[in-house]
């Protein structure tokens, strides 16, 4: 009798598993479903005697069906049901018994009262022996194979290591095996869990619990308010596991993220420890409300956007990535539709760890590391003698730039001979140059910079329970101390959380985070960075002989550009030194987070459960600031402040899961949400106390004294459906309706409804595919749905007044007057009411397909998507006659198109060598549709100091870049031509000079000849890594890459053209020169004399590169050899991150930049790609330990 | 299996209580903002109506405003007069100022704009509100006569700038018919100015203020100004000359202005607010410090703290030729102007390669060979009506009306004394005028005065002949350039055509 699939246990095992693992209550009533069924099926229970001598095989099944009700079915073709066996068996179970009479060479199911016995995959029937008496006499192990929650799992593979002798285990997870060999070990595996390799030992009863694997496609991943197995989705999510993330240890979970989910693109600013990285899922959605993604850790909302004190900081950057067990990224429509209005720009979804029942663990991991400038981190100055010879041809070209005033003897002190006898250095000429004027120093500033410090970071993990509470706690040290002097960042952090099965229908839990970072900030300003790069080299950083005649005492012996003729302080008009700035000034940040939450799960049918959850997170921080006294020209500064961001939320959700039969099964969801965030800030401001020695902590001894504060609350109210509906394990289909009223908008526009419906369909499991040996899996889905965005300011809909926004660089109101010395407070108009304002609504189509071949060793994954965002929050521009120049409205639309793909292949996998690889990459591009007017928004990115940057434009792309086109440099052949144009401040234009694009011909050089030449976004964006495993080693090796991106440099400014007061780029050894014409670079004259310096296409760079994020190699101790120590785990690892970088070898430093607060740049959605001087990038060297018990 | 009972009612009741208990809160998504104000709950109190007022004064500060790199708004009225010269080339949009080939799209025309209307809306507030307020009357009627100076010192700078300007003079809501405003003619803007300095001028101002506040002689001092100018171009309502030596006349013979002795005092921290300085922009410690400082400062370091100039605002070296000699306005350090100081502040001296504008520059701050600087922030003000320029609206409208007398003779001469200089023996109707318009220019310089001279005048200084050409076709000597008639106006700021669909641009600049 042949039979087929008479009945697949998988879908029923796969819930059940989905449930245990997740500990996700929603589905607990479908593990007590299971439950039933399971005990309802008696004949798995029921024990049988069997006592034949010398008796054929189908005899022996005969008797067992007139015994018992059990029916065999079988093919007489898959085993010799004619051998003739000897067995005494006494009160087995059914599956024990055909384990033995078929020597553990055949397969069996059970369905009700019907045995189904099947060809084992693993023996051919060729290798069948026949039976001898003395076999049965050979050792025998009988055992249990189970999940981490003592689940027992059916079908696992137990094969004698080093032999062809295995076995599966049956509907109970038991197994028996007779053993070849002495000294044997088993290798236990299955499908989804990780594979485990046990020494047998003396014992004849072994037990075994298998960890899931995360890299499965089984795998259950988080959603919201809910779990999903993948193969169920009908959603776009992206998921890392907790084995990603510890490959690379970084300090944030933002930094684990980065390049590991395709349409996630993850750009850290700069190298500061600890620093900000930027997240933005599929592109950006919004011009001028919030664009990040939300966070949700363990069912519990974060608040979204930068924390006060944050420098782009968000709450997700204050807990520590080692707790993490998974992270889930929803992209599309559907299934971030379920947050409504906090889903807009994706949301990341964090799993921590959990204690499992019946094991407790310690686990230990410990880490230290060093770091360095990374690749190009640093841009190339001259040194001294190089400065030397440009200082000289600098001045003697003044005669060609500016006839009138050379001859008229303006420029007679900058003469380099003059300069260095200045009087500002008194005798300290000497110290610095020899007789003949040759520098004697040569001083490379960023070198004197740097620190060299150990950085560590270690973490303790217990965790343990019984079958009814689960606990899980870990205690986390990290001191990174970063490259440059001074600069760390201390995080101290504790995460508590337990579960608790009070009864048959109550379930508890809750966690509770708390976390205290501590930070000194040395990339507060760009004056460090822009110092250091513009610092004489020719200065040393203190001198040797004394103070400079020029700077007072307390400037101690620091040296200054200042003290050397017609020098200029980089970073302000100040005297300045950057190692004196990273010694002395202060920048401190304390931040106390605290997460807490507590939910229940009520049963109140076994298809019907009522969670509640009540969370809070409060994020305290404090700041001290300090300038001390050479920072401000003898006046010293301190500022204190606090802020205190309060969010709490509760939840209320129902979800009612029910098989209605084989073929069809719903999971609903029906709740309510609650959100509410207070915000407190407050500042005390002192200038001018008597010592440097209050450092920031005397306010009250300052001469000069202000103070401010503000509060705010914003809430949150939602109502959210969702229906999962599967038919036949072929079809999904999923609709989701939220409604959200916001506190931000108007009396008749709080509320909003955002729908979605996604559909998915396993073509795999057709009949025509279901036999294909080389597809595995496939899946097509597509979703439609909307979301919303309220990320705006509190009150934005409000008419305001108040005392103005601060004035730039100080903690002084606007409105706020002066009469005589005296100031005092204004009260004026900030906002004009709208009452109108409304929700800004994004609309995305998504469809996607999932590939899996050749039984899952290749793994596709793409997607194709559609976002429009409308009715945009734009603070769009009205006619400054009114007093205002925006109002926050909803006008303007843009959409984002992309693909995303993503890769995984296991290349080689045999016993002590595998090989995978996975890859991904992302494309995205942006278009403004619509603006409130129709014409361009200019400069909302504009470089202070040029006068232009970026354009949001109907037609482009965020993140334009507009400016001059550089089209080289006059040529000597071409001076007639030149002198036509007019742009060198009155000066006739000269060979020499920068050529630029006259774009409407009239020969004037200004803002009608910008345009667009250049975007600060990616084309595609990915990661490739690799990842060997060969015996006990491992190694990892991660590309990061970015293409068709563009950096505007802005540092090529100053670094090109303040020719005289500073030092300079090394691109101007390859400046214009009669014989050198072919160049970008004009010819070298004196600041003064006429250079012309613009935004233009030459500071606009292609930043495409290639990096090495990580290379990791790893040991993992045997588990026999560490047995002796007691431990389970034991892994050592060295890591090399930011080790090499590929790109134009143009670009003065990192390509990779986000867009620095500094107001150089503006620090919005359209400044990407604009770099302005910033903490350098490092590459880190790690040794790290992993340990378990 | 238990899992299938309900267990009792208590587990329906709790989850209907968790529902209820949050939808209790009804007002969960009122908003009330506790750290701004709203108008509505404002305007309630003599304290309100000041800090209103404040806002009005901190606002007079955005023609010291950031224009891009190393420029500040004022450079608009610098910029173009052609007797500075802009050695930085790094801002395109002062560098289409110097060289006269500006558009609407530069920074300077946006941010004055802005400032001007953002000055009137605090002003409006003020002005519609403050009248309702219970508070002592006499204080209320100033506080409406300030209100009233700035928002007419607001509109007497954009008129002459733009010419027609739109006229706001209550505030605007969304749906305001004012909203997307059309242009109003010259002379209703100036009537309205007239109107509402006339305001100030009842009530009961002192004559002299010495914190910064708008005194009676501003309000005359600003009338005298408004009144000149309307006599000359555009209006050319010549009878306005006999209103403004009338008002100029109140202030000389009032008591409390006068000139300094010397030209040092005028710049000295110490003097702000007193005896010459009528009014003027507030710079104060715990404010904000003076942003123009830099502008005029040389590239050397020669001040404590190391404060170096932009070199946006250089003396054109016709122009500081053409002082006679012996004016002491030319002498190094003595005058306008400077040619060598002491490094950092008080050290050696050291020649600076060229004259520099001393006008402005802060000793008390910067420090000299006498005093060491405080090195913490330069807060000098900046003069919008200093006692030397009543002196010659006086002079020259008086002039107009009947020709040279005892009285504006004497003004002159109160000018000329202190440069040094004497007074010609014999002057004509015309002679005298053009001794007062080179007194103007010579005494006023650097002050964002000689341009609107230059429009209102249709005249302008040739440095090298020491003539007046006429305005249309004179050439710049910083730049070369020659002026053009559609110069006598800027343009209006290109973004506000685009919001306002109402307005029309001025000619010569679409």
């Amino acid at each position: 009798m042949k039979l087929n699939h008479l009945l697949s246990s998988n879908w029923q095992y796969n819930l059940k598993k989905l449930a245990k693992i997740m500990k996700i209550s929603v589905l607990l009533s479908v593990i007590m479903t299971f439950s039933s069924f399971a005990h309802n099926n008696i004949y798995s229970q029921d024990k049988i005697s069997v006592n034949v001598k010398n008796t054929e095989i189908r005899n022996i099944l005969d008797n067992i069906e007139s015994s018992t009700e059990l029916r065999f079915f079988y093919d007489n073709d898959i085993y010799d049901f004619k051998k003739k066996i000897s067995l005494s068996l006494k009160e087995v179970t059914i599956s024990k018994a055909i384990s033995l009479i078929f020597e553990n060479k055949i397969e069996f199911r059970l369905k009700e009262n019907v045995v189904i016995l099947e060809k084992s995959q693993l023996i051919e029937k060729d290798n069948v022996v026949d039976i001898k008496q003395e076999d049965i006499e050979q050792r025998i192990i009988t055992g249990i194979i189970t999940d981490d929650n003592e689940n027992p799992l059916p079908g696992a593979t137990i094969i004698e290591v080093g032999t062809s002798n295995g076995t599966t285990s049956d509907f109970d997870g038991n197994f028996s095996i007779s053993l070849e060999n002495e000294d044997a070990s088993l290798q236990i595996s299955f499908i989804g869990f990780e594979t485990q390799t046990i020494a047998v030992g003396n014992s004849n009863n072994i037990s075994v619990q298998l960890t899931i694997d995360g890299s499965s496609l089984d795998e259950i991943v988080v959603i919201g308010y809910g779990s999903q197995k993948k193969s169920d989705l009908t959603g776009a999510v992206g998921s890392i596991k907790e084995s990603q993330i510890i490959e690379r240890p970084v300090a944030t979970i933002n930094q684990a993220l980065a390049g590991k989910i395709a349409g996630v693109q993850v750009n850290a600013a700069n190298g500061r420890p600890g620093g900000k990285s930027k997240v933005r899922v599929r592109g950006i959605s919004s011009i001028n409300s919030g664009n990040d993604p939300l966070y949700v850790v363990d069912g519990v909302q974060l608040p979204q956007g930068p924390t006060t004190f944050g420098l782009s900081n968000t709450a997700i950057d204050y807990i520590n990535p080692s707790d993490i067990v998974s992270i889930e990224v929803l992209k599309d429509a559907s299934s971030t539709a379920i947050y409504g209005a906090r889903g807009a720009n994706g949301v990341i979804l964090v799993t921590t760890k959990k204690g499992k029942s019946g094991e407790s663990r310690v686990t230990y991991n410990s880490e230290f590391f060093v770091s360095e400038y990374g690749p190009n981190a640093t841009p190339k100055r001259l040194n001294s003698e190089q400065f030397q010879m440009i200082e000289q041809l600098a001045y003697d070209n003044i005669a060609k730039f500016d006839p009138t005033g050379w001859a008229s003897g303006n420029y007679a002190n900058q003469e380099p001979s003059k300069k260095r006898a200045g009087a500002f250095l008194g005798d300290l000429v000497n110290e610095l140059f020899d007789s003949s004027g040759k520098a004697k120093y040569d001083t490379d500033w960023y070198n004197e910079l740097r620190q060299r410090r150990m950085s560590q970071n270690h973490q303790i993990g217990f965790s343990g329970g019984d079958d009814k509470k689960t606990f899980n706690a870990s205690i986390g040290l990290r001191d990174e101390r970063g490259l440059l002097i001074n600069s760390y960042m201390k995080r101290y952090s504790t995460r508590f959380n337990f579960e608790n099965q009070v009864n048959s229908w109550l379930k508890v839990g809750g966690t509770v985070d708390f976390s205290v970072r501590q930070e000194n900030n040395q990339d507060t300003g760009p004056w460090v960075f822009e110092s250091a790069t513009h610092a004489f080299p020719f200065l040393p950083v203190q001198y040797a002989t004394g103070n400079s005649p020029f700077f007072p005492p307390w400037f101690l012996n620091y040296a200054s550009n200042l003290e050397y003729g017609f020098g200029t302080g980089a970073g302000g008009n100040f005297m300045y030194n950057p190692v004196m700035d990273l010694n002395y000034r202060k920048f401190m940040t304390d931040s106390h987070n605290f997460t807490g939450s507590f939910f229940t799960n009520i049963n109140i049918s076994k298809d019907l459960e009522l969670r509640t959850s009540v969370s809070s997170n409060i994020l305290n921080q404090g700041r001290k600031i300090f300038y001390p006294q050479f920072f401000n020209g003898g006046n010293n500064g301190a500022i204190q402040s606090n802020a205190r961001n309060v969010f709490y939320s509760i939840e209320n959700y129902l979800t009612y899961s029910k098989e209605i039969d084989d073929n069809n099964s719903i999971t609903a969801l029906l709740g309510a949400s609650w959100q509410q965030t207070d915000l407190t800030w407050f500042q005390g401001d002192g200038y001018g106390t008597p010592s440097d020695g209050y450092g920031p902590n005397n306010l009250g001894a300052a001469s000069f004294k202000n103070s401010s504060s503000s509060m705010s609350r914003e809430a949150l109210n939602s109502f959210f459906t969702r229906i999962n509906y599967n038919l036949k394990d072929k079809y999904f289909f999923t609709f989701t309706a939220r409604a959200d009223g916001s506190s931000k908008f108007g009396k008749a526009n709080k509320w909003a409804f955002f729908p979605s419906a996604a559909a998915a369909w396993r073509l795999s499991k057709e009949d025509f595919l279901s036999n294909s040996d080389v597809i595995s899996n496939l899946k097509l889905r597509a979703s439609y749905g909307q979301t919303g965005n309220s990320s705006i300011p509190a009150y934005a809909s409000e008419a305001q007044l108040g005392p103005g926004s601060l004035l730039g660089g100080s903690n002084i109101p606007g409105y706020t007057a002066g009469f005589g010395s005296a100031s005092a407070g204004g009260t004026g108009l900030l906002t004009l009411e709208n009452t109108g304002l409304r929700w800004e609504i994004m609309t995305q189509f998504d469809i996607g397909l999932e590939l899996g071949l050749l039984n899952d060793r290749l793994n596709i994954e793409m997607d194709y998507y559609n976002r429009e965002t409308t009715d945009m929050l734009l603070n769009a521009p009205v006619p400054e006659s009114t007093g205002f120049s925006v109002i926050r409205q909803n006008i303007g639309s843009m959409v984002n198109k992309g693909f995303e793909l993503s890769l995984n292949s296991i290349n080689i996998d045999r016993p002590d060598f595998t090989w995978n690889s996975t890859f991904n990459i992302s494309m995205n591009t942006n278009e403004v549709l619509s603006l409130a007017s129709p014409s361009d928004i200019f400069d909302v990115a504009s470089p202070q100091f040029l006068g232009g940057g970026s354009i949001i434009r109907i037609g482009e792309a965020i993140g334009s870049m507009y400016g001059f086109t550089r089209l080289g440099v006059w040529g000597t052949n071409e001076a007639e031509e030149a002198a036509k144009y007019n742009y060198r401040g009155g000066k006739t234009v000269l060979p020499g000079d920068i050529k630029y694009k006259d774009l409407n011909g009239d020969y004037v050089i200004d803002n009608s000849d910008r345009s667009i030449i250049g975007n600060g976004y990616a084309d595609a964006y990915g990661t490739f890594t690799n990842y060997f495993k060969y015996k006990s080693f491992d190694l990892t090796l991660d590309v990061q890459y970015s293409i068709g991106n563009d950096l505007a440099d802005l540092g090529l400014h100053w670094g090109e053209n303040s020719i005289g007061g500073t030092n300079l780029y090394t691109t101007v050894l390859n400046a214009w020169t009669p014989d050198n014409q072919n160049t970008m670079i004009p010819q070298v004259r004196n600041a003064s004399a006429g250079s012309v310096s613009l935004f233009d296409s030459h500071m606009v760079k292609d930043a495409s590169f290639l990096r090495g994020n990580n290379l990791m190699l790893g040991y993992t101790f045997k588990s026999e050899s560490i047995q002796r120590l007691n431990l389970n785990k034991l892994r050592l690892y060295v890591s090399a991150q930011n080790f090499f970088l590929l790109m134009d070898k143009d670009i003065m430093s990192d390509p990779q930049v986000d867009v620095a607060n500094w107001n150089v740049a503006g620090g919005n959605v359209a400044s990407q790609g604009f770099k302005w001087h910033e903490y350098p990038k490092s590459s880190t060297f790690v040794i790290g330990l992993q340990v378990g018990i | 299996m238990k899992y299938f009972k309900i267990k009792g009612i208590n587990r329906i009741l709790s989850i209907s209580l968790l529902f209820l208990v949050n939808l209790g809160c009804s007002d969960f998504l009122d908003e009330e903002n506790q750290s701004s104000l709203n108008p509505d709950s404002f305007y309630k109190s003599n304290v309100h109506a000041e800090s209103a007022l404040n806002a009005v004064y901190a606002t007079t500060r955005f023609m010291g405003g950031n224009a891009g790199g190393n420029s500040s708004n004022w450079h608009l009225l610098e910029a173009v007069t052609g007797q500075s010269k802009n050695n930085s080339s790094s801002n395109q949009d002062l560098n289409s100022l110097s060289s006269l080939s500006y558009d609407s799209n530069i920074a300077h025309v946006k941010n004055i704009w802005a400032g001007t209307y953002k000055l009137v809306a605090n002003a409006n507030m003020v002005i519609e509100k403050v009248p309702g307020i219970y508070m002592p009357e006499n204080r209320k009627k100033q506080i409406l006569g300030e209100a009233y100076f700035l928002r007419a010192w607001a509109y007497f700078n954009a008129v002459r700038i733009w010419g027609d300007i739109p006229l706001i003079t209550s505030p605007l809501g969304t749906g305001s018919e004012d909203f997307y405003a059309a242009r109003t003619s010259q002379s209703e803007v100036y009537n309205q100015i007239v109107s509402d300095l006339k305001f100030s001028e009842s009530s009961g101002l002192p004559f002299t203020d010495q914190t910064g506040r708008v005194s009676m002689a501003a309000v005359k001092s600003l009338l005298a100004k408004v009144y000149i100018t309307m006599a000359g171009n555009p209006l050319n309502k010549t009878e306005y000359y006999v209103d403004a030596a009338t008002k100029a006349k109140e202030v000389i013979d009032g008591s409390g202005a006068d000139l300094f002795d010397t030209y040092g005092e005028i710049h000295e921290e110490s003097n702000e607010n007193k005896v010459e300085h009528i009014f003027g922009i507030q710079y104060a410690p715990n404010v904000e410090s003076n942003p123009m400082a830099y502008s005029f400062l040389p590239p050397v370091n020669i001040t404590k703290g190391g404060a170096t100039g932009w070199q946006t605002n250089v003396p054109e070296s016709n122009f500081y030729n053409s002082f006679e000699d012996g004016d002491l306005r030319k002498v190094n350090r003595k005058g306008w102007f400077f040619t060598d100081y002491f490094l950092g502040g008080s050290g050696a001296l050291t020649d600076l390669g060229g004259p520099y504008v001393y006008k402005h520059f802060n000793v008390a701050n910067y420090g000299s060979d006498v005093v060491e600087g405080k090195g913490t922030g330069d807060f000098l003000n900046f003069s919008i009506i200093r006692f030397a320029e009543v002196l010659l609206i006086f002079a020259e409208a008086s002039n107009e009306i009947s020709g040279p007398n005892a009285d504006s003779l004497n003004a002159v001469k109160r000018i000329r004394d202190r440069a040094g200089l004497t007074m010609p023996s014999s002057l004509s109707k015309e002679s005298f005028q053009k001794l007062i318009w080179k007194e103007r220019w010579h005494e006023l310089c650097y002050e964002q005065i000689t341009w609107f001279d230059m429009v209102r005048l249709r005249k302008v200084f040739d440095s090298s002949s020491g003539d007046f050409n006429n305005f249309v076709g004179h050439t710049n000597l910083d730049s070369n350039q020659s002026l053009q008639e559609k110069h006598l106006l800027f343009p209006i700021p290109a973004l506000e055509l685009v919001n306002n669909p109402n307005l029309t641009q001025n000619p010569g600049y679409n």
